[in-house]
């Protein structure tokens, strides 16, 4: 490993390491072929504890996290606790722990936020509106996510291409002008869905259970399910919305600013759509 | 580390690996219009998400925050426009669009608002007028732009409009060129100030004479976003009836490389020009051709930038041309109505292009989002100048508002994460407030702010670009606050270089008392005519910080 004891960049010091926009330029066009491990071995070396793996400990997440811990056990893993987890994801996350020694840095939302919502809209908000879920996902998990953003210069996110079109353009290394301007690394970028079970089944890396009971993407409880065979994999995630956004395909889209230029948009009308 | 595979993948890797690819695949994007009117029976909420991605085909987006209103880009090939294809424009913005346009860096004009239904109708209304949207958007050859005074100019080398013409509707009607690894950006002008920025388009033909004879000197692989390039010359003369053809070859060597197709991070010609350095790729080419190129080079870079704003007398004797700016390069569906019908009036008629007999007026797109007025009688020019200043657009606006140009940005623009034509305007209308008489000593000021890193506008190569991004801080309420960073000592011409992002993460509340200081260090402290993209480069990123005077990031590194 590559640690360099020497570095500046601890925890809790003022200075950044950011990227300029020309530099992540270069360094996604030099990288792009590179394998994951390959560019978590460069932003693990660049960044140190001023880079950590954002994940909600889907496949991506996991498979990404085993990858970094292999190159340096004291990777920082971080997520949030929206407070509607399902219990699997706490299981997991125990998994996680024992398996790796790892500390998981876990964030909650504001816990004044939350009652102010749930006092005044209900505990189950996201069923009212899309407005009602939006402000929800805001409160519960962007919020938490940039705050914990905020210490870092740089995050890993499990981005795949072949997700939906709006990805087909991420780079592996990225400046995340909608954070701030860390830098966003997304080691997975060219991979497949294939390629990450095949990745996670060789390494014996942890499976998030409601995989095994259809899942096909995980949030939180009231807002994902299972989908079957042959159905729409969108129909599991806001399955009741109409007019919600378009184009998200069925994945929450935080780590591209989607949700927030939605929320922005719908919330605080920034948008065209009002 | 390789960067293009070294064994080309076939289509089925190709296809596991990039969304996009497999999308145009199952369907291809200009399909999509066999289906709108099943679409549109069946109703937005229930169309497929794909289908909306295929819509970009026919230059429609998703406004935000996609749901149900479109930006429609509609093409204009060279920027030019008859009083009737304007007043068509006009009138669907009118009648679909809630009033809205806008010019773009691409010679497009967008509208807004359109909803799903409407698509069909309005299509249907364009193709009447003669335009079309198909490969507005997408993987498609994009506007094919040129001068907007090709065919007036007094100083033009030869009128290559008609190469223009062909090109546009060649690559739309083949449609093997709307299944390109991505975006392809096409540029043809004989104009001797070459206007039209040949250094950043995937292809550039630039005109040029071997000996007495018309043709072109070929640039390839320039582009912007978030790998700027200036293009190369591909060290060739290309005879004008051939280039269309070599053209096409390009296109052919490109589209055919499946190893530019794994990702669209890199499915961009730049990419390979500078994989394979012009020689190669020359060579590419002409294998692709069957025959050798001529040895040429593309004429030398102009001194500096030129718009071809202001009134000028045409090489047709008797009429004259007037460039007109266009304030942050809106121009809603009235003004586009009470234009044409003007141009309609002088011409006497709706007309058709004007061509070399002069005649009809023709309104021209340029790329500073400006529009010039071609075959105006020259008698008849103070009474144009009059008329259209009462329709909004006073010749005199000054260099400020004619040379900034904004993206699309907030309301509409899904990428933005921040405000670029208002804040544009304030930034303009701070600096005329601020330096008041003195703002003509700004001279020929380009400000080219984008919301985004995708550069739409040009924030690479501007004196001082702007691109939005957000800063850690926050609001009171925890919102996110936007931020600009700042790009100096770029530009176009004989001075063309890529700018860097000197002051970074300056808050949009102070960032035009930073553009303001910059160019009144410029002003005080310039060598004699020294322009400001030197003044920029003579100085350290430490002193220009200095300058600005504003919070701005410093990076550590």
């Amino acid at each position: 490993m590559i640690h360099d004891s020497e570095s500046p960049s601890t925890p809790g010091t003022q200075r950044r390491d950011l990227l300029d926009e020309f530099e992540a330029g270069q360094l996604a066009n030099d990288f792009d072929a590179a394998t994951p491990q390959e560019v978590l071995e460069w932003a693990s070396a660049r960044w140190h504890s001023r880079l950590a793996i954002c994940t909600s400990f889907q496949a991506e997440g996991m498979a990404i996290f085993d990858m970094a811990w292999r190159i340096d056990p004291t990777v920082r893993l971080f997520t949030v606790d929206t407070g509607r987890l399902p219990q699997e994801t706490y299981e997991i996350m125990e998994q996680v722990r024992e398996r790796y020694g790892a500390t998981i840095e876990i964030s909650f939302p504001d816990a004044g936020k939350l009652e102010r919502m749930t006092t005044h809209f209900g505990p189950n908000l996201f069923r009212r509106s899309v407005e009602a879920r939006l402000l929800c996902c805001s409160v519960r998990k962007v919020e938490p996510v940039r705050g914990a953003l905020d210490a870092l210069d740089a995050w890993v996110t499990g981005l795949r291409r072949e997700q939906w079109a709006s990805r087909a353009n991420i780079r592996k290394i990225e400046i995340d002008h909608d954070h701030g301007g860390l830098a966003k690394i997304n080691p997975l970028a060219d991979w497949t869905a294939e390629e990450v079970w095949d990745y996670n089944r060789a390494h014996d890396v942890p499976v998030h259970p409601l995989y095994a009971r259809g899942y096909t993407s995980i949030g939180c409880t009231p807002c994902t399910r299972p989908t079957g065979e042959g159905e729409d994999p969108r129909a599991g995630r806001w399955w009741w919305e109409k007019n919600a956004p378009k184009e998200c395909g069925i994945h929450c889209p935080l780590e591209t600013g989607g949700l927030e230029h939605e929320l922005e948009a719908m919330l605080h009308g920034e948008g065209a759509g009002r | 580390m390789p960067k293009a595979p070294e064994i080309e993948p076939d289509w089925e890797q190709v296809r596991k690996r990039n969304f996009v690819e497999r999308l145009k695949h199952e369907k291809g994007g200009l399909a999509v219009i066999d289906d709108l009117p099943a679409m549109v029976a069946a109703g937005y909420e229930a169309v497929p998400e794909e289908d909306m991605v295929r819509l970009q085909w026919y230059g429609l987006y998703h406004d935000k925050p996609k749901l149900g209103y479109f930006m429609m880009r509609v093409k204009v090939p060279g920027g030019r426009l008859t009083p009737r294809g304007l007043r068509t424009i006009g009138e669907i913005a009118q009648r679909f669009g809630r009033g809205h346009g806008e010019l773009t860096t691409r010679q497009n004009i967008q509208l807004h608002w359109l909803e799903m239904a409407r698509l069909p109708e309005v299509l249907a209304t364009l193709a009447a007028a003669g335009l079309t949207t198909a490969g507005a958007c997408g993987d498609n050859v994009r506007n094919v732009t040129g001068c907007p005074v090709a065919g007036l100019d007094r100083d033009e080398l030869f009128d290559c409009r008609e190469l223009l013409r062909e090109a546009a509707e060649f690559f739309i009607r083949h449609h093997e060129y709307s299944d390109l690894p991505r975006k392809h950006k096409i540029t043809i002008s004989a104009c001797a100030h070459q206007c039209n920025a040949p250094e950043m388009h995937c292809i550039a033909l630039l005109g040029t004479l071997c000996d007495g004879r018309p043709g072109f000197g070929v640039k390839v692989g320039g582009g912007l976003s978030t790998w700027p390039r200036l293009a190369d010359d591909l060290g060739v003369f290309v005879p004008a009836d051939e280039a269309l053809g070599v053209l096409r070859a390009i296109l052919d060597v490109w589209r055919e490389d499946r190893r530019y197709r794994l990702s669209r991070a890199r499915a961009r010609l730049k990419f390979m020009v500078d994989d394979l350095g012009p020689r190669r790729f020359r060579e590419r080419v002409e294998a692709r051709l069957g025959r050798p190129l001529a040895d040429g080079a593309a004429p030398a870079a102009p001194a500096g930038e030129v718009d071809h704003a202001g009134v000028h007398a045409q090489r047709q004797p008797g009429l004259a041309y007037a460039g007109f700016p266009v304030y942050l390069g809106l121009m809603n569906g009235e003004q586009m109505l009470r234009l044409a019908d003007l141009a309609a009036e002088i011409s006497g008629g709706e007309g058709g292009h004007g061509g070399d007999t002069g005649e009809g007026v023709e309104i021209r797109v340029t790329r500073r989002q400006n529009f010039i007025l071609a075959n105006l009688p020259e008698g008849r020019v103070p009474e144009v100048v009059r008329r259209v200043a009462a329709i909004g657009f006073p010749l005199a606006a000054g260099n400020l508002r004619r040379l900034a140009i904004a993206c699309t940005g907030n309301p509409f623009c899904n990428f933005t994460v921040a405000e670029t034509k208002g804040r544009l305007r304030q930034i303009v209308d701070h600096l005329e407030s601020a330096f008041g008489e003195q703002a003509a000593a700004l001279g020929e000021l380009r400000l080219n702010l984008d919301g985004c890193p995708h550069a739409c506008a040009h924030h690479w190569i501007g004196d001082i670009g702007l691109q939005g991004t957000t800063l850690r801080e926050r609001g009171a309420a925890g919102e996110r606050l936007q931020g600009y960073d700042l790009f100096l000592r770029g530009g176009l011409a004989r001075g063309a270089a890529i700018g860097r992002p000197v002051l970074r993460r300056v808050p949009g509340d102070v960032v035009h008392l930073a553009i303001e200081r910059l160019c009144r260090a410029w002003l005080e402290d310039r060598q004699p005519g020294e322009p400001i993209q030197q003044f920029f480069t003579r100085h350290s990123d430490e002193q220009l910080i200095d300058i600005a005077g504003v919070a701005a990031e410093v990076l550590t590194r």
